[in-house]
C-alpha cells in the first residue's frame, strides 16, 4: 500500500528536528520511557521514509498506545497535574508521528509541538530556558514552513534545505516588536480556576516539617530560593533572618506546624489592603520600615519569606496571626511580592494567652528524659528566664561542633545529640534548644526560614537553598517573642558571613550542585561572570516574570489613564506602524520596479543637468541629449559623452554590464 | 434553506470577485485583485493561540503569555509574507495545444516578475481540476516561469476552461492568498474522433468528374444512358431485358486519391456524431498522404494535405456551430447571462 501523501524529505528533516528539540526541552521532568517511545517513533518514521519499514499496523499502534498509558499510570498514579499531562501529550505526540499519512497529521504534530514548547515555560521561567524555548519556536516554525515548501516533481535538488530556517527566523524577528507591544499592553485577567502544578519530581526546598537531616540536605544545594531587592541599603548580614514557618508541635523527633484552628481568634489573616485585625495591636513597630521586594522561586507552598516583622504591600498576600506572610495560593511559578519590615519590634510583650502558652510549652511524654532532667535542674537554680537562655547557649558554645554531615540519631534524638554526638546542623541546635526551653518552662518555638544571602551590587540579595536555617524564638515576659539562634553560639561565622566560612573545610558543601558556578567562586573572572549572569536573571525575573504586577502602574504612567479605548488605540497605531514597516520592506521591489538601476542612474544625470540649466526635452533620446549638452557646455562635453557611451553599451549592447559602478562614479563626479 | 442561502452568498461573492478581477490578457497581481483569508489550518492556529492564552492566564505565567503574543505576531506578520509571496507577479496566457474532446488540455500560463525574488508554492488550477505548483527560487536570472495547467476538455469548440485560480499558502500555511483571473484563454478542442468501419463503406464522393477518369475499366461506378459509341460489352443487358431502357455500365479509374469528408454522406446521425465520425476519418486519412477535402453546410475546404491543412480542417470541425462558451458564462452578470440564454434558445 502506498501512502496517500508523502512528506518531502526536507520537511521531514525539519519536522523531526523540531520534534527532538521539543522533547529535549522537557528532559528535566519526563520519565525515561517517554524518550524511548519518541526515539522509536523517530527511527520508524525515518525508516518508513526510506522505504525500509512499512507503516506500523494497527496492532503495533494500539500496543504502543496501551504501553504508554500503562507507563503513565505506573509513573504518576492519578493522571492529575501538569507533569502527567505533559507526559501524555508527548506520548500522543510520538504516536502521532507513527501514523503520518496525511498533511493534516503532520500539521497536528507541529501544532502539538508549539503547545508542548509553551507548556515547558510552566516548569521553568528562567531566562536561559526562555531563550531555549525561543530557539525551539524558530525550529518548529521552520518545520511549518518546510511543510509548505513547494516541491517540483523530480527536482528535489532544487530545494534549499536551510531555507525554512531562514524564513522562520526572519518571520520571528519581524514578529518580535509586535510581540513586545502585545506583551506590554495586553491586560492580564488573572486565573480563571485554580490549577495547582503537582510536582512529582523531588524539588529541593523547605518542607513544612523539621526533623534531623532536613536542613543539612538543603545545605548541599546552590539553587536560588529567592531574590530580594531593597529600596535602601541591605541590612547587616546578622539581621537577615527570613522567617517562613513557625513550628510549634513536637512529637519527639519532628517539629511541625500547629494547626491554625487552635488559635481562638476568628480572623487569622490580615490581607493587604483590608482593615487591620484586632490582633495587630499586639505588635509594636518602632522606627522606619525597610522596603523590599522579593522574587520567590516556585515552592509549591503558600508561605512567603520576610524579615520580621513584616507588613505585606502586594495584593493576595496576607499577614498571619503569628506575623508571617502567606500567599493566597501555593507558589507554582516565580512570584514577586513587596514587603515593608520593621526590624525593631516587639511581639506580644505583656500577655501570652493561656492557649498560646500551652502550645509553646507542650512536650511529648516519655522522650528525652536526660535533657528534661537537665532543664529542670537549671530551672531550680536559676530564676531569670534570660539567664536560662544564656546557660543553654553557653553549653553549646563549649562542646559542640557545627557540621553539614551530623551522625544519625535514634529515638531520643535530643538526648543523643546533647550528650553523645554533640555534632549537628542548625536543625539539631534549634530543636534541642527549644526542647530545653520548654522543659525549663519557657515558652519557645522553632522558626524555619533562611538566613543571610549573597550581596550583589544594586542593592539586591540572592538567597540560596544552602542559606536555609532554623532558629528559635522564646517568650520572655516584658520583651515578648525574642529570637535566639543557638547556631550562632556554636558557629558565629554562619550568621556573620555564610555557610562556607562556618564549615571547616572538607565538608560536602554544595555536594549536590557539582556544576554550579558557585563551586568556582574563588576564580575571580568566573565569579564576575557569575554575578553578571545572576544580575541579568534577576532583571529578567523582575521585569518579565513580574510584569503583570507592575503593568498597570507603568501603563498609567505612559498613557495617563488605563482604559480599553486607549489600549486599542495604542495597539492600532504602534502595531499598524510595525506591520506597515514590514509591508514596506516586502513591497520595496514595487517601488523600484519602474526603473532598473541603470535607468535610475540616467535619471540622476538628467536631474543634475536640469539643475545646470539644460533640461531634457520630452522624447529626446539619450544620445541627442548628450550631444545637445556637449554643445551647450563644452566643459562637460567629454564626460557627458563618455557617460552616454557607457549607458548605450549597457542598455543596448551585450557588453559592459559590469560598468555600473564606473557610471555611478562618473555621474557623481559631474558638477 | 441554509444551504441555499449559503450558495446565494457564495454566488454574490463570486460575482463581486469577478467584477474586481476583470478579463485581461495579462493580470498583475496586487492589492486590488488578491484576496487573503485564514485557511482552515489558520483557524486551528488561532485556536492554538487561544489555548496558549488560556494556559498563560490561568497559570499567570508571563513566559507563556509572551509565547502567546509571539504566536499572534507571527500570524499577523504572516499575512504580509503570504501576500508578498503572490503580489508583484504577472500572469498571462501563453498558448494551449489543441486536443480532442475528452482529452486533457495543457494550458501554458506564464508567471513573471519584474525583480527576482523567492516565491514558493504558487498553485494554479481550474475549477475542479488538477493543481500545478510553481516556485521561484530567487535566483537573479530567473524572472519567469511557465506552468502547464491541466484541464479536461469536455466540449469541442473554442474551449473556455473558466477562471484560473491562483493561490498560495506559503510560508506558514495559515493564510490563503488567492485570486481568480480571467485570462483571455483561447484553446481549440476538436470533436472526439470516432473510428469505425462504417465510414469506409460510404462512397467516397458523389461522382464529381474531377475525381474520376471517365471510362476506366477497373471499378463499376453506376449506369449511364447509352450513348452511341459505348462499347457493347458494357450495355446493361439485364436492365434492357426488363424494359427499363438502354443503359451502359459505367466503369471508372481513380485518377488520384482525393477524399471528401462530407457532412451529407452521413444521414441519420446527429450533429456531434457526424462531426466525430468525420474527425475520425480525417485522422485516418491524414495519416496517409491522400488529399482530402471537407464539406460542411456552408463550409467547403478544397482537398489538400499537410499539417496546415489538417489543422484548418480540424478547426472547422471544432468550430462548426459551436456555442461560444465565453459569452454564455455566468460570471458576466445576471443581465448578460439572460441575454445569452435567450440567444442560445433561439
Amino acid at each position: 500500500m502506498t501512502p496517500a501523501w508523502q512528506i518531502h524529505r526536507n520537511a521531514l528533516v525539519w519536522l523531526l528536528t523540531a520534534f527532538t528539540a521539543v522533547i529535549l526541552v522537557h528532559a528535566d521532568h519526563l520519565p525515561i520511557w517517554v524518550f524511548i517511545a519518541a526515539l522509536l517513533a523517530i527511527v520508524w518514521q525515518i525508516q518508513r521514509y526510506r522505504g525500509a519499514w512499512s507503516t506500523p499496523g494497527r496492532t503495533v499502534k494500539y500496543g504502543l498506545l496501551a504501553l504508554c498509558l500503562a507507563g503513565l499510570i505506573l509513573e504518576y498514579g492519578k493522571p492529575v497535574g501538569l507533569e502527567p499531562m505533559v507526559a501524555l501529550l508527548i506520548s500522543a505526540f510520538s504516536l502521532k508521528l507513527l501514523e503520518m499519512e496525511h498533511r493534516r497529521d503532520a500539521l497536528l504534530v507541529i501544532f502539538l509541538a508549539f503547545f508542548v514548547v509553551a507548556l515547558q515555560a510552566l516548569f521553568d521561567q528562567s531566562m536561559g530556558n526562555s531563550l531555549y524555548i525561543m530557539g525551539c519556536l524558530v525550529i518548529v516554525t521552520a518545520a511549518l514552513v518546510g511543510l509548505h515548501q513547494g516541491v517540483r516533481e523530480g527536482s528535489e535538488g532544487a530545494i534549499q534545505p536551510l531555507r525554512p530556517l531562514r524564513v522562520s527566523a526572519v518571520l520571528l524577528l519581524q514578529a518580535l516588536p509586535l510581540m513586545f507591544l502585545f506583551f506590554l499592553i495586553m491586560p492580564r485577567l488573572g486565573s480563571f480556576w485554580s490549577v495547582p502544578i503537582q510536582s512529582h519530581s523531588a524539588k529541593t526546598g523547605m518542607s513544612d516539617e523539621m526533623s534531623p537531616g532536613n536542613f543539612s540536605n538543603l545545605g548541599r544545594s546552590a539553587d536560588v530560593a529567592f531574590r530580594v531587592s531593597f529600596e535602601g541599603d541591605i541590612p547587616r548580614q546578622h539581621q537577615l533572618y527570613w522567617r517562613g514557618l513557625i513550628l510549634s508541635d513536637f512529637d519527639g523527633r519532628t517539629w511541625s506546624r500547629t494547626s491554625p484552628f487552635r488559635y481562638e481568634d476568628t480572623h487569622l489573616l490580615q490581607w493587604f489592603g483590608q482593615k487591620q485585625q484586632a490582633w495587630d495591636s499586639l505588635i509594636s513597630r518602632n522606627g522606619q520600615p525597610i522596603d523590599y521586594s522579593v522574587i520567590l522561586e516556585p515552592t509549591h507552598q503558600p508561605w512567603l519569606y520576610s524579615l520580621p516583622t513584616p507588613l505585606p504591600q502586594s495584593p493576595d498576600v496576607a499577614l498571619t496571626r503569628d506575623f508571617r506572610l502567606l500567599s493566597s495560593q501555593p507558589i507554582t511559578s516565580k512570584t514577586q511580592y513587596n514587603v515593608s519590615s520593621w526590624l525593631d519590634y516587639q511581639i506580644a510583650p505583656y500577655e501570652l494567652s493561656s492557649l498560646h502558652r500551652f502550645i509553646a510549652l507542650q512536650l511529648p511524654q516519655g522522650y528525652n528524659p536526660e535533657s528534661l532532667a537537665l532543664a529542670r535542674s537549671w530551672r531550680k537554680s536559676i530564676r531569670d528566664d534570660l539567664q536560662i537562655v544564656q546557660q543553654a547557649l553557653s553549653l553549646y558554645n563549649q562542646e559542640f561542633t557545627y557540621t553539614l554531615s551530623p551522625p544519625l540519631l535514634g529515638t531520643h534524638s535530643v538526648d543523643e545529640f546533647l550528650f553523645k554526638t554533640k555534632k549537628g546542623f542548625c536543625e539539631h541546635f534549634s530543636s534541642s534548644f527549644t526542647f530545653l526551653m520548654r522543659a525549663a518552662g519557657i515558652p519557645a518555638r522553632v522558626v524555619a526560614g533562611y538566613q543571610g544571602g549573597e550581596r550583589h551590587p544594586d542593592n539586591y540579595l540572592v538567597v540560596r537553598q544552602y542559606d536555609a536555617h532554623a532558629w528559635a524564638e522564646v517568650w520572655i515576659a516584658g520583651r515578648g517573642w525574642l529570637r535566639v539562634d543557638p547556631t550562632a553560639a556554636v558557629a558565629p561565622e554562619r550568621i556573620e558571613f555564610d555557610l562556607e566560612s562556618a564549615l571547616s573545610g572538607g565538608e560536602d558543601y554544595l555536594a549536590d550542585s557539582p556544576l554550579s558556578l558557585m563551586q568556582f567562586r574563588h576564580i575571580t573572572w568566573l565569579n564576575k561572570i557569575r554575578l553578571r549572569l545572576d544580575s541579568l536573571n534577576y532583571q529578567w525575573a523582575r521585569w518579565v516574570l513580574g510584569y503583570d504586577k507592575v503593568q498597570e502602574n507603568l501603563l498609567a504612567k505612559w498613557l495617563g489613564e488605563y482604559s480599553p479605548l486607549k489600549i486599542a488605540l495604542v495597539l492600532l497605531i504602534l502595531g499598524g506602524g510595525f506591520l506597515g514597516a514590514i509591508a514596506l520592506w516586502h513591497l520595496r521591489t514595487l517601488f523600484s520596479s519602474e526603473h532598473d538601476e541603470l535607468d535610475r542612474e540616467f535619471l540622476r544625470l538628467c536631474k543634475k543637468l536640469k539643475k545646470a540649466g539644460i533640461p531634457r526635452n520630452p522624447g529626446e533620446g539619450p544620445r541627442d541629449y548628450a550631444d545637445r549638452v556637449a554643445k551647450q557646455r563644452l566643459d562637460l562635453a567629454r564626460e557627458v559623452k563618455a557617460i552616454n557611451s557607457v549607458y548605450e553599451h549597457m542598455r543596448y549592447g551585450s557588453e559592459g554590464q559590469d560598468r555600473l559602478k564606473i557610471l555611478k562614479k562618473a555621474i557623481k563626479r559631474l558638477k | 434553506m441554509i444551504k441555499s442561502i449559503g450558495q446565494a452568498l457564495q454566488q454574490q461573492f463570486s460575482r463581486w470577485v469577478y467584477r474586481r478581477v476583470p478579463l485581461s490578457n495579462n493580470v498583475a497581481l496586487n492589492t486590488s485583485n488578491l484576496f487573503i483569508f485564514p485557511s482552515r489550518v489558520g483557524f486551528s492556529f488561532l485556536l492554538l493561540i487561544l489555548l496558549c492564552w488560556l494556559v498563560a492566564t490561568n497559570y499567570e505565567n508571563n513566559v507563556v503569555f509572551a509565547i502567546t503574543c509571539l504566536l499572534t505576531s507571527i500570524f499577523l506578520v504572516g499575512i504580509l509574507h503570504s501576500f508578498a509571496n503572490m503580489s508583484g507577479l504577472s500572469v498571462s496566457f501563453v498558448r494551449a495545444t489543441p486536443v480532442f474532446t475528452g482529452e486533457t488540455l495543457s494550458i501554458d500560463i506564464m508567471l513573471s516578475q519584474k525583480k527576482s525574488r523567492l516565491r514558493d508554492g504558487i498553485k494554479l488550477s481550474f475549477k475542479g481540476e488538477e493543481v500545478t505548483t510553481v516556485s521561484f527560487q530567487g535566483k537573479e536570472s530567473i524572472t519567469t516561469a511557465t506552468a502547464h495547467v491541466l484541464v479536461l476538455a469536455l466540449k469541442r469548440g473554442n474551449y473556455d476552461p473558466g477562471r484560473l485560480q491562483i493561490e498560495s499558502v506559503y510560508p506558514l500555511g495559515l493564510l490563503r492568498v488567492w485570486t481568480k483571473v480571467d485570462l483571455d484563454i483561447h484553446c481549440l478542442v476538436y470533436p472526439r474522433p470516432i473510428f469505425n468501419t462504417f465510414e469506409n463503406a460510404i462512397p467516397s464522393g458523389r461522382g464529381e468528374g474531377a475525381l474520376q477518369l471517365d471510362n476506366g475499366s477497373e471499378d463499376f461506378v453506376g449506369l449511364k444512358d447509352y450513348q452511341l459509341g459505348d462499347s457493347l460489352k458494357r450495355i446493361a443487358w439485364k436492365h434492357y431485358a426488363r424494359g427499363q431502357g438502354m443503359y451502359a455500365k459505367h466503369y471508372a479509374d481513380f485518377q488520384d486519391e482525393r477524399i471528401w469528408l462530407d457532412w451529407d454522406a452521413l444521414p441519420g446521425l446527429d450533429r456531434e456524431s457526424r462531426l466525430s465520425v468525420l474527425t475520425g476519418k480525417l485522422l485516418k486519412v491524414a495519416a496517409t498522404d491522400q488529399h482530402y477535402g471537407l464539406k460542411l453546410p456552408g463550409i467547403d475546404i478544397a482537398p489538400n494535405n499537410g499539417e496546415a491543412h489538417k489543422y484548418q480542417t480540424l478547426k472547422e470541425l471544432a468550430l462548426f456551430e459551436a456555442a461560444d462558451l465565453k459569452k454564455s458564462r455566468w460570471g458576466l452578470g445576471k443581465k448578460r447571462k439572460r441575454k445569452a440564454s435567450k440567444e442560445t434558445s433561439r
